[in-house]
C-alpha cells in the first residue's frame, strides 16, 4: 500500500497496516526531520522491523540527500531476519514502481549484512576451524597485503586465499550486483563465483545504502575503528532490540586479565624479542623504516584498512592520532622491554591474596612508582604493538591474543580516568581456597562507549519491544531524545494472558529469593507449575530461570523428586547447555517436536543464550513460564561498583536499577512468545515478588495493561483455571473483522490523518480560547486551592 | 475421432483391444478389424474397479439403462495394467460426471425403491430432480475418483467447499464420511432423513460440517509414539534391607535401546563369563548403572558402590565438560536458531559473567541435561526418522505447512483399498432390512414352538468335559523346566528378539525414515550398514548362548531336548538373519 505522511510517500509492503505501526512511522519521521535521537517502544510482534525499514527506505529514496542507514541488531538470526524483511520490501517497491526511472532507482538500492569471518568464510580449510579467533588469524595470514604482494610477485611462494584473490578482478563498487543480499545470499554468491563473501561485504560497504550488523561493530571501538570509520555523519543509526544496549556498551570497554593470559603474554614478548633479533640480522632496514615512520606520526602507518587489520587500539580520539608515538617505545627492542616490564608488574599484582579495587589514576600512580612506566607510552601500547606486528610480518596472530589483551588493557587504563574501576579478585568465589586471580578492568558508565556514536551521527534511533521505563535510557546513555514514545498494542481480542502466580496450590509462597529458592516446598511448587502447564498447554512451552546456576540445580532436584517424570509423560524436555552448538541442536529438535505435535518443554535462562534473539512464535511457544525474578547476582563486585557509580553520578538508586534490570529481562523473556497479532500465548510469572505494584510498573505498558487485579496474585490452581478458560476462548474462530480496529487500510489512515488535523485545529482554537480565558481571569486572585489550604 | 486411451483387455474371456474415444468406448477382438462392441460414452452411468492388490485388474462399466454393464480385464502385467486402468478410470469418470450434469440426457426417473437398491450415496442425487446450476460448474473429480458417478460430481462440489481435504482422495473421503456418520447416531439419522430421501444433496449436507471430517482424518492420522519417560528402574524395597528390581522383557528392551553399551556388555559376557541372572544382578550394582541413572543423588552414592571388574570396563567418561564429548559438528542448524553464529559474530568482550551466570558450573547436572536432550532427540527420531532437520528451513511458512499437512494426511490414504472393496459392491441396506423383516416375521410364535432335544445337549457337555480333562493334565505336567532356567530362556529369547528387530529395521528401514532422509540418504545408509553388521555379530552368537542353556539344563537334570526345541524358533530366526546378512547387500 502507498500512503503519505506529510509530503513523504511511504510504500508499505502489505495492504493492511497496524495503527501502532502508523504511529511509529510518524514519530520516526519526526525524528529524522529534526535530525535528532529517539527512544521508541513498540510491542513485540507488531512488525517493528518492517515499519522501520519501510519508513527509512522511503525517506532515503524520496529525499535527494541519500542518508545511509546503519541498522544494528543483537544476534545473527535477527540480522538475517531484518535482511529478509528488507529484501521483501525492496521486491515490493520494485514491483510497485510507477515509472521506469523509479524502477531503476529501486533496483539499484543496495543492502548488505556483515558478520564475522567465521560465519562467512568459505575457504575449505580455514572455515573448518572451530574458533572464530583462529579463523580470523589464519584468514589474515592468507590475505594481508604483505603476503598478497609476495604471493603475486612470485606465485607459489606464499599461501594465498583463492577466494580473496578472486575479488581482485572485480571493479570496486561492483563486486556483486545491486540489490539486497542476505548473509545466506552472499555466501551462495561467494561459493558460486569463487569470491570471498567476507571481503565482498567489507569492500562493498562504502557503496551500500543499508548495512545491517550487530551492535558491537559500532560500539566496540576496536571493531568500529576498522568497520564503521568511513560512514558519513548524516547516516541514520538504528539500534533495534536495544533493551540491553547499556550492557553492550559496558562490555565493549571492559576487559579481564587472568594468570594464564599473562603467562602467554610473557611468552609472546620473548618470541617478539627473538623475532626482532632475527630480523635485525636479515633485514635491518625494515625496522629502521618503521622507526622513521613512527617519528613522523601514526597516521601514515595504516594501509588499506579493509585488508590489513591486525588489531586496533580500543579508543583513540582523532586528535591523538596526529601525535607521534613517544620516543621511548619507538625502537622495537625498547618497546619489547617496555612490554616485558609491564607484564611482570601485572604478574606481581596478581599475587596479592585479598580483593583490591582501585581507580585507573591510582593504578597508574602505583605503576609509575614501581616501574617508572609513564602514562603516555602506555596509552600508545596497542597502537605500537600493531605496528610492530605488521613490521615483523607475524603469522598466526591468535597465538598472541594474550599480549594483545595486555596491550588493550594498557591503552584503556591510560586513556580513561572516570567511569572505570580496576578490581582484583584473587578467588573465584568466597568459598574457594585455591587462588585463581582475575584482574577486572570494568567500565561503569555505558555512555562512554556510545558517546562517539551520538556525537558523530545526527539521528540515532533506539528501539525495542521492551524498553520500559523509557526515561531510564536517556539517563544512562546521556543523550536527549527528540521523541520518546511507547505504543500500546491494539488488539481486537486479548491474544495473550499474563498471570502472576505467587503461591502454589498448597498456599506456600513461591519465590526465587536466595534464602528460599532451594527450599523443597518452593522447588516442588515450581515443579508443579511446570507439570500442570505441560498437561494443559499444546505444543511448546518455554521456561526461563533467573540464572544458569539455579536452572542446573533445580533440574537435578526435579529429576530426583520425580517431577520431570511427570513432565516426560506429556512433553519432551530440552535444556539449554553451556555449549552454543549443542543448544542450537536442542533448539532445532525442540522445534521439530512442536511441529510434530509431540510438544516439548524448553528450559532456559533469562539473559542467557536462548533468551536473546530466538523467537518462540505460534506453536513454538504457547506458554512461557518465568520461574523467579531474573535479578542479577547482587554479590558480584562488578555489579556493586556499577550500582554505586550509577547512584553517585546519575542519581539512579540501586534498587531502582536492579528492579528495572530484572523486569526488562523478564519482559524480554515473556515477549518471546508473542510474535504477531495472530499469535497467542500465556505468560506466567511465577514469583510472589511479581505481585508488587512497583515491579509490575516496570513492565512495558502493553504487557502491564493486561494484568488484571485478579490475575496479579494467584495460586497455581487458580492460574490453571484461568489459563484453561483463556485457551478455550482463544481457540474459537474470531469472527469479528479486525479491519478498522487493529488493521488499517489506506482509507483508515487517511481518516486518522483527517481526524488528527481536526484535533490540531480544535486544539488551536481551544488554545486561543484558553488564552482569552486567561486574559479575563488572570487577575492574580486567590485560587480555590489556596483558600482550602489556608489555615485560619 | 481422437482416441483418448487404449489397452489390451479381455472381454467375455477373449482378448482384444479396448479403446476410448471422445464419443465411444469400443472393444475390438484380437485379429478382427472392426470393433465388436461399441458403447456411446454418453450412456455410461457408473464405473467400478477391482480393488488394488486383487489378482486381476478389472473395470466394469454400467450403462444408464443397463446395470449389468460390461466387464473388462486388463491383460498387461500388474503395474502396467493398473496404470492403464487408472487412465481409463480418469477419463471415464470425467465423462460420467459430464453425463450426470448434462441436462440434455433424459434419464428415466427411477423409483424410490430402485434408488435404495443402489445404495445410500447413489440414491442421493439420482432422484431425478434437475441439478442446480452451480452443480454443472463443479470441477470434474480428480483421478482418484472411484465412486459411482452420482456421488463423484458431488464430491467435486465438496472439494470446492472443503479445500483442506483436497489432499485426500475420493475413497478416503467417502470412508471418512461413513466413519463420522457411524460415530454419530444422531447425525446418521439426520443424514438418512435428509440426504437419502433426496431432500438435500450430499454436498449441502456436509457443507459446514467439514470440521468433523477433518477431525476424523486428523484423529486417524495420529500415531502414538513411544512413551517419553526415561528408563529409570527404581528398586523396590523388600523387607530385610534388600532391594529388588523386577526385570521384565520390556525393561530389558528399553535398557538396551537407551544404553547401547549395556547391550554390548550383555553380548560380550553372557553366557561365557556371566549367566543372565548374574549379569543383571551385577549391572544393577555397578557404577555403570549409577552413571546411567545420572542424577545428583547417584553421584553421591558413587563411592559407596563397589568396583566391578567387568562393568567398570564399560564405563564412559562422564560428559560434564562445557563442550559436549560427542562432536556434533557438520550439523548445519537453521540460521534462525543458530546460537553459535551469534557467539562467533564478534570477539568476546567484557568482563566474565558472575558465578551464577556461568553455564555449566553445576557439573553434576550437565550429564543429566545432556541425557535429557539426547533422550528427547532419540524419541523424536524414532517418530520422525533421523532426517536432517536442518534441510527443512522455515524461511517460507507456506511450504513447510503444506509439507506438514501432506504428512498429516498421508496415513489417511492407507484405508483406500478397503474402501474400494466396499464401493465395488454397493450396499443394499434396504433389501437387507426387508430380508430381515421377512425372517423375523412372527418371531414370537416361532420361538414358543421351539423345542430342543435333550440328547444333543448331553453329548455337547460330555465332549466339552473330555476336552477339558487332557488340557488340565498337560497343564499339571508342564512345569518340568525349573523356574531359573525358564527365566533365562525367556530373557535370552527377549534379547535375541530385540537384536532381530534392530537388525531387520536397519535392513529395511521404516517408510517414514525413507521419507524423511531423502536428502541425507548416504549418511544414514552408512549408519544402517554399521548397525546391521553389529547386530549380525550379536545374532551370530545366539547359538552359543542357547548351547550354554542346553548344557546348564543337562547339568540340572532337565530334558535338554525340550530346551533345544523351545529355543529352536529363535535359533532359526537368528540363523536366517545371519545368512541373509552374508548373502544380501543392504537395501539402498
Amino acid at each position: 500500500m502507498k500512503f503519505f505522511i506529510d509530503d513523504l510517500p511511504i510504500i508499505f509492503p502489505y495492504d493492511r497496516i497496524y495503527p501502532e505501526q502508523y504511529a511509529y512511522m510518524c514519530d520516526l519521521k519526526r525524528t529524522l526531520d529534526a535530525t535528532g535521537h529517539c527512544v521508541l517502544e513498540m510491542p513485540s510482534g507488531t512488525g517493528k522491523t518492517v515499519s522501520l525499514l519501510s519508513l527509512i527506505v522511503s525517506y532515503q529514496q524520496f529525499y535527494p540527500t541519500k542518508r545511509k542507514l546503519i541498522y544494528c541488531s543483537r544476534t545473527v538470526p535477527e540480522i538475517e531476519k531484518a535482511l529478509t524483511e528488507l529484501k521483501r520490501l525492496m521486491e515490493y517497491r520494485v514491483a510497485e514502481a510507477e515509472t521506469e526511472e523509479e524502477k531503476i532507482k529501486e533496483q539499484s538500492f543496495m543492502g548488505l549484512g556483515l558478520t564475522s569471518r567465521k560465519n562467512l568464510c568459505i575457504h575449505p580449510e580455514v572455515s573448518k576451524e572451530k574458533k572464530g579467533k583462529v579463523v580470523d588469524a589464519r584468514c589474515r595470514d592468507l590475505t594481508n597485503s604483505a603476503a598478497c604482494e609476495k604471493g603475486r610477485a612470485e606465485p607459489g611462494s606464499v599461501d594465498l586465499c583463492e577466494f580473496h584473490e578472486g575479488l581482485n578482478s572485480a571493479t570496486p563498487g561492483a563486486i556483486i550486483p545491486q540489490g539486497i543480499w542476505t548473509l545466506n545470499d552472499v555466501l551462495e554468491h561467494g561459493k558460486a563465483n569463487g569470491t570471498c563473501p567476507y571481503f565482498t561485504v567489507r569492500r562493498m560497504m562504502p557503496f551500500v545504502d543499508v548495512i545491517i550488523y550487530s551492535f558491537h561493530y559500532l560500539l566496540d571501538p576496536k571493531v568500529a575503528e576498522q568497520v564503521s570509520k568511513e560512514i558519513d555523519k548524516d547516516a541514520i543509526v538504528v539500534f533495534d532490540e536495544a533493551h540491553n544496549i547499556d550492557n553492550v556498551c559496558i562490555e565493549s570497554l571492559s576487559i579481564d586479565l587472568t594468570r594464564p593470559m599473562l603467562d602467554a603474554a610473557a611468552r609472546s614478548v620473548v618470541k617478539l624479542g627473538e623475532k626482532i633479533e632475527e630480523i635485525k640480522t636479515t633485514d635491518a632496514a625494515k625496522l629502521q623504516n618503521e622507526y622513521a615512520r613512527l617519528v613522523e606520526g601514526l597516521q601514515d602507518a595504516g594501509d588499506d584498512p579493509a585488508t590489513d587489520e591486525y588489531m586496533s587500539a580500543p579508543v583513540l580520539p582523532d586528535d591523538l592520532l596526529s601525535e607521534a608515538i613517544p620516543g621511548n617505545i619507538r625502537k622495537a627492542e625498547h618497546f619489547v622491554a617496555f612490554l616485558k616490564r609491564f607484564v611482570e608488574y601485572l604478574k606481581t599484582r596478581m599475587r596479592v591474596l585479598h580483593v583490591v579495587a582501585e581507580t585507573p589514576p591510582s593504578f597508574l600512580q602505583h605503576l609509575k612508582d614501581i616501574t617508572f612506566i609513564e602514562r603516555r607510552p602506555l596509552r600508545f601500547c596497542a597502537e605500537r604493538l600493531q605496528s610492530l606486528i605488521r613490521t615483523l610480518e607475524i603469522n598466526r596472530l591468535d597465538e598472541y591474543s594474550g599480549l594483545q589483551k595486555v596491550a588493550t588493557f594498557a591503552t584503556l587504563v591510560a586513556t580513561y580516568d572516570r567511569g572505570f574501576l580496576l578490581i582484583l579478585e584473587p578467588f573465584e568465589t568466597d568459598n574457594s581456597t585455591v587462588p585463581n586471580p582475575i584482574f577486572h578492568f570494568t567500565c561503569l558508565d555505558p555512555s562512554l562507549a556510545i558517546k562517539p556514536v551520538f556525537e558523530k551521527f545526527s539521528s540515532v534511533v533506539i528501539t525495542s519491544g521492551t524498553i520500559s521505563p523509557l526515561d531510564m535510557y536517556p539517563k544512562m546513555l546521556q543523550f536527549s531524545p527528540v521523541v520518546q514514545e511507547s505504543y500500546p498494542m491494539t488488539l481486537s481480542r486479548n491474544s495473550f494472558l499474563p498471570l502472576v502466580i505467587t503461591r502454589g496450590s498448597d498456599q506456600v509462597a513461591i519465590s526465587s529469593r536466595f534464602e528460599v529458592r532451594n527450599d523443597p516446598a518452593v522447588v516442588r511448587n515450581f515443579g508443579s507449575v511446570l507439570v500442570e502447564y505441560a498437561k494443559i498447554v499444546p505444543d511448546g512451552i518455554v521456561a526461563f530461570f533467573p540464572s544458569y546456576l539455579y536452572m542446573e540445580s533445580i533440574v537435578a532436584a526435579w529429576n530426583d523428586m520425580g517431577i520431570l517424570n511427570e513432565v516426560w509423560k506429556h512433553k519432551l524436555i530440552f535444556v539449554e547447555t553451556p555449549d552454543a552448538n549443542e543448544t542450537s541442536i536442542a533448539l532445532e529438535n525442540y522445534r521439530r517436536a512442536c511441529d510434530n505435535g509431540r510438544g516439548a518443554v524448553l528450559l532456559s535462562v533469562a539473559r542467557g543464550k536462548v533468551s536473546e534473539g530466538i523467537d518462540f512464535d505460534h506453536n513454538y511457544g504457547r506458554a512461557v513460564i518465568m520461574f523467579g525474578v531474573p535479578y542479577q547476582y547482587t554479590e558480584s563486585r562488578i555489579l556493586k561498583a556499577r550500582l554505586e557509580y550509577l547512584r553517585d553520578t546519575y542519581r539512579i538508586r540501586e534498587s531502582e536499577f536492579l528492579g528495572f534490570d530484572a523486569m526488562r529481562n523478564a519482559a524480554q523473556c515473556v515477549g518471546r512468545v508473542l510474535r504477531g497479532k495472530t499469535d497467542w500465548g500465556l505468560m506466567v510469572f511465577a514469583d510472589k515478588r511479581f505481585a508488587r505494584a512497583d515491579k509490575r510498573a516496570k513492565l512495558p505498558r502493553w504487557i502491564n495493561q493486561y494484568i488484571t487485579e485478579t490475575s496479579s496474585n494467584l495460586s497455581t490452581d487458580m492460574a490453571l483455571t484461568l489459563s484453561k478458560l483463556f485457551m478455550r476462548s482463544i481457540s474459537q474462530n474470531p469472527n469479528e473483522n479486525q479491519t478498522g480496529v487493529s488493521l488499517w487500510t489506506v482509507k483508515d489512515i487517511e481518516k486518522a490523518q483527517m481526524l488528527a488535523k481536526e484535533q490540531a485545529m480544535d486544539m488551536e482554537n481551544q488554545k486561543a480560547a484558553d488564552d482569552d480565558d486567561d486574559d479575563e481571569f488572570s487577575d492574580g486572585g486567590i485560587s480555590d486551592s489556596m483558600l482550602v489550604d489556608l489555615d485560619i | 475421432m481422437p482416441t483418448l486411451c487404449t489397452a489390451q483387455t479381455s472381454y467375455k474371456k477373449s482378448p482384444g483391444l479396448l479403446e476410448l474415444t471422445d464419443q465411444f468406448l469400443q472393444w475390438t477382438p484380437a485379429g478382427s478389424k472392426h470393433p465388436s462392441l461399441r458403447v456411446p460414452s454418453s450412456q455410461a452411468s457408473s464405473l467400478f474397479c477391482s480393488k488394488e492388490g486383487a489378482a486381476q485388474v478389472r473395470l466394469k462399466l454400467a450403462l444408464v439403462n443397463d446395470d449389468a454393464g460390461y466387464n473388462f480385464t486388463f491383460l498387461a502385467s500388474q503395474p502396467v495394467a493398473l496404470k492403464e486402468r487408472d487412465k481409463f478410470k480418469t477419463e471415464l469418470s470425467a465423462i460420467i460426471s459430464g453425463n450426470r450434469n448434462g441436462p440434455a440426457e433424459p434419464t428415466p426417473a427411477p423409483t424410490a425403491v430402485a434408488n435404495n437398491n443402489k445404495g445410500p450415496t447413489l440414491a442421493a442425487t439420482s432422484s431425478g430432480t434437475p441439478t442446480p446450476p452451480s452443480f454443472s460448474q463443479a470441477p470434474t473429480p480428480r483421478s482418484g475418483a472411484q465412486l459411482p458417478p452420482a456421488s463423484s460430481d458431488r464430491r467435486g462440489a465438496d472439494r470446492a467447499s472443503t479445500p483442506i481435504l483436497a489432499g485426500t482422495d475420493a475413497a478416503a473421503d467417502f470412508r471418512l464420511r461413513r466413519v463420522v456418520l457411524m460415530a454419530n447416531p444422531d447425525l446418521l439419522g439426520l443424514h438418512r432423513e435428509l440426504v437419502m430421501s433426496g431432500q438435500i444433496s450430499e454436498a449441502e449436507f456436509w457443507d459446514g460440517r467439514e470440521h468433523m471430517l477433518l477431525a476424523q482424518a486428523a484423529m486417524e492420522g495420529q500415531q502414538k509414539g513411544k512413551p517419553g519417560q526415561i528408563v529409570d528402574p527404581r528398586p523396590e524395597a523388600v523387607e530385610g534391607g534388600e532391594v529388588r528390581i523386577r526385570i521384565t522383557p520390556q525393561l530389558v528392551h528399553d535398557i538396551f535401546d537407551e544404553y547401547p553399551v549395556v547391550a554390548k556388555a550383555y553380548n560380550d559376557n553372557v553366557p561365557h563369563k556371566l549367566t543372565e541372572e548374574e549379569f543383571w544382578k551385577r549391572y544393577f550394582q555397578s557404577k555403570l548403572f549409577n552413571a546411567h541413572r545420572a542424577s545428583i543423588r547417584s553421584t553421591a552414592t558413587q563411592h559407596v558402590v563397589k568396583d566391578d571388574p567387568i562393568f567398570d570396563k564399560y564405563m564412559e567418561k562422564v560428559d560434564d565438560e562445557l563442550e559436549p564429548r560427542k562432536e556434533r559438528a557438520g550439523q548445519n542448524v537453521d540460521i534462525f536458531v543458530n546460537l553459535f553464529a551469534t557467539q562467533e559474530d564478534h570477539h568476546e568482550v567484557g568482563n566474565t559473567k558472575d558465578v551464577t551466570m556461568q553455564a555449566g558450573r553445576q557439573r553434576g547436572a550437565l550429564p543429566l541435561i545432556r541425557k535429557f536432550n539426547e533422550h528427547s532427540e532419540r524419541l523424536l527420531n524414532t517418530a520422525l526418522g533421523e532426517g536432517p532437520a536442518s534441510k527443512r528451513r522455515r524461511t517460507d511458512d507456506g511450504t513447510s505447512a503444506s509439507l506438514l499437512l501432506s504428512r498429516y494426511f498421508e496415513s489417511g490414504s492407507k484405508g483406500k483399498a478397503t474402501a474400494d472393496d466396499e464401493l465395488s459392491q454397493p450396499h443394499d441396506a434396504m433389501a437387507f432390512i426387508r430380508q430381515v423383516r421377512v425372517d423375523l416375521h412372527d418371531w414370537a410364535n416361532n420361538l414358543s414352538k421351539l423345542s430342543i432335544e435333550r440328547k444333543h445337549g448331553d453329548t455337547a457337555l460330555l465332549t466339552m468335559t473330555q476336552n477339558v480333562a487332557p488340557r488340565l493334565e498337560t497343564r499339571i505336567r508342564r512345569n518340568e523346566i525349573p523356574e531359573p532356567i525358564l527365566r533365562q530362556m525367556t530373557t535370552c529369547q527377549t534379547a535375541a528378539n530385540e537384536f532381530l528387530r534392530q537388525f531387520w529395521s536397519a535392513m529395511y528401514p521404516p517408510r517414514s525414515d525413507a521419507l524423511q532422509s531423502a536428502g541425507g540418504a548416504p549418511a544414514s545408509a552408512a549408519q544402517r550398514a554399521t548397525k546391521v553388521a553389529k547386530m549380525a555379530g550379536y545374532l551370530a552368537r545366539t547359538p552359543e548362548k542357547v548351547e550354554a542353556l542346553v548344557q546348564r539344563a543337562r547339568a540340572d537334570g532337565v530334558d535338554s531336548e525340550r530346551v533345544r526345541t523351545a529355543m529352536k524358533p529363535v535359533l532359526d530366526a537368528a540363523e536366517r538373519a545371519v545368512v541373509f546378512h552374508q548373502t544380501k547387500r543392504l537395501r539402498p
